[in-house]
């Protein structure tokens, strides 16, 4: 077989377990976070201190060390992740951290009159918090939210030291056998960049979509 | 307990904010149709005076009865009542990622619950009330002028149709040239019969629309009756001293 037709049989099944590792973890880890960030916020005294405990872990620990615990800590005390959910579950854990600090930045700015108005309409904390913050906050999150989206397709080539398949598994098997290194890395770090490119593009679309006409941002 | 025309009662209402008495014991009823207006110095209390009453700030002591219903009583649904009470800001706070009639559509389908269809036509009903015409329904908040803002935020009070409204210096974050066209929905409104209580700095207006005036100092409610005995005839000297210094601002008139 020659090396392009063999790189391509190699690359396309390390994109594609790429693709399905994201498919997972992005959605989750923005529903994650969602849910820290409004805890920190509305959580009271018991729920804001577990959220914050749970972002000063996992912003705390290296995404590596993270994943080395889901696979192999966990192993230690019976519990047997297959690679792939071990590194969706650590990926999913610390971008949901990163997240929700974008979240909760975002609750803060919108201003103390929203929150009085939707009160005094009658509305119970979870219809203010569903109908009037959120909607306003998550548009001003979204930039944050890209940003982290896009250092995740980036790490979860981390996912190859547990021995997920991925892309960046793929250019190491493939480097072993030909010992190509310019042609093998050079080539994955454009898969790469076609996917943050795409992921960027097609949020800044939805950015804009979601623009509120005339409005600069949350006072 | 409750006479027959009664909407509002205040009774002996007390609020600090740490070492500071910011309400030292207000009272006053206000009866169905009667417009109330509050003037006072700035940091007279006001505004803690009106949120107290919609319970956005909790009192300390006191009571405070809508129809006949003690809102402070322990183990009320504060919602429930709230909805009745109207409450126009003065920096508006519309919702700034709504349109003006999302804005006074959200009370009516999250609050009241009622269908969309139902909801629409009550908030187009009160939109044409404060003279927004359907050219700016679909505007967004930031797309509009203050003083359009302002009747967006009164209508969407209006639409929950509440028993009495409470204006917080309505037009106080507008430019001059825009007061007017905010004052005169609000004596249309008190003038159609709607109960309210109105904080205001407009000499002219409160004149014009007040049935009883209570000037707050400190605090305290120091003086209240007919609004041009008040005014021009002040009994204490904390209200003399306001009335001129308002009165020379070139209040009266407008
Ligand atoms: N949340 C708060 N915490 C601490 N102090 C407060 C708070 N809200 C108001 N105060 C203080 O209470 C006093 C009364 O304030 P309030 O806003 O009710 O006055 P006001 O009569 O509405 O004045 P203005 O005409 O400027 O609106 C002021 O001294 C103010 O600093
Ligand atoms: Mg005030």
């Amino acid at each position: 077989m020659s090396f392009w037709g063999d790189f391509l049989t190699r690359l396309s099944a390390g994109t594609l377990t790429t693709l399905e590792l994201l498919s997972i973890t992005i959605p989750l880890s923005i529903i994650l976070g969602i849910l820290i960030g409004v805890l920190r916020v509305y959580g009271g005294r018991l729920g804001s201190a577990l959220a914050n405990f749970y972002v000063f872990i996992f912003r705390g620990f290296p995404l590596l060390v993270t994943m080395m615990i889901m696979f192999f800590g966990l192993a230690d005390v019976g519990i047997m992740l297959e690679p792939f959910w071990a590194a969706s579950a650590a990926i999913i854990l610390c971008s949901s951290a990163y997240q929700s600090e974008y979240v909760k930045t975002a609750i803060l700015s919108i201003g103390k009159g929203q929150s009085l108005a939707a009160r005094a309409l009658g509305m119970n904390r979870f219809q203010e918090i569903a109908y009037v913050i959120m909607p306003q906050a998550l548009r001003t999150a979204l930039p944050g939210i890209t940003n982290e989206i896009l250092y995740m397709i980036l790490y979860s080539s981390l996912a190859y030291v547990i021995g997920v398949s991925e892309i960046f598994a793929s250019a190491m098997t493939m480097n072993s056998i030909w010992v190509r290194p310019g042609e093998i890395f050079g080539t994955i770090a454009l898969v790469y960049l076609s996917m943050t490119t795409t992921a960027s593009t097609v949020f800044k679309e939805i950015e804009n979509r979601l623009r509120i006409p005339g409005f600069e941002g949350a006072r | 307990m409750t006479a027959a025309g009664e909407v509002l009662r205040v009774e002996n209402l007390r609020k600090r904010f740490g070492k500071e008495e910011v309400l030292k014991g207000i009272s006053f009823k206000v009866d169905r149709g009667e417009v109330k207006v509050i003037m006072g110095p700035s940091g007279a209390g006001k505004s803690t005076l009106l949120k107290c009453i919609d319970l956005l700030i909790p009192p300390d002591e006191g009571s405070i009865w809508l129809e006949g219903v003690e809102l402070t009583s322990p183990g009320i649904n504060v919602n429930q009542y709230r909805r009745k009470i109207g409450f126009v800001f003065q920096e508006f706070n519309l919702f700034h990622h709504l349109t003006a009639i999302g804005n006074v559509m959200l009370g009516l389908t999250k609050v009241r619950k009622l269908p969309k269809n139902e909801a629409r036509e009550l908030a187009e009903e009160a939109l044409l009330r404060v003279h927004i015409g359907r050219d700016l329904w679909d505007k967004y908040p930031a797309q509009l002028s203050g003083g359009q803002k302002q009747r967006v935020a009164i209508a969407r009070a209006l639409a929950m149709e509440p028993s009495i409204m409470l204006y917080d210096e309505p037009t106080s974050a507008l430019d001059p040239q825009l007061t007017g066209e905010v004052l005169q929905v609000i004596k249309e409104l008190a003038e159609s019969g709607m109960t309210s209580v109105i904080v205001t700095h407009e000499v002219g207006f409160a004149l014009e629309v007040a049935d009883e005036l209570m000037i707050m100092f400190d605090g305290e409610i120091i003086e209240r009756g007919n609004p041009s005995e008040v005014i021009y005839s002040p009994e204490s000297d904390s209200a003399k001293v306001f009335f001129k210094k308002v009165l020379r601002l070139g209040g009266v008139g407008r």
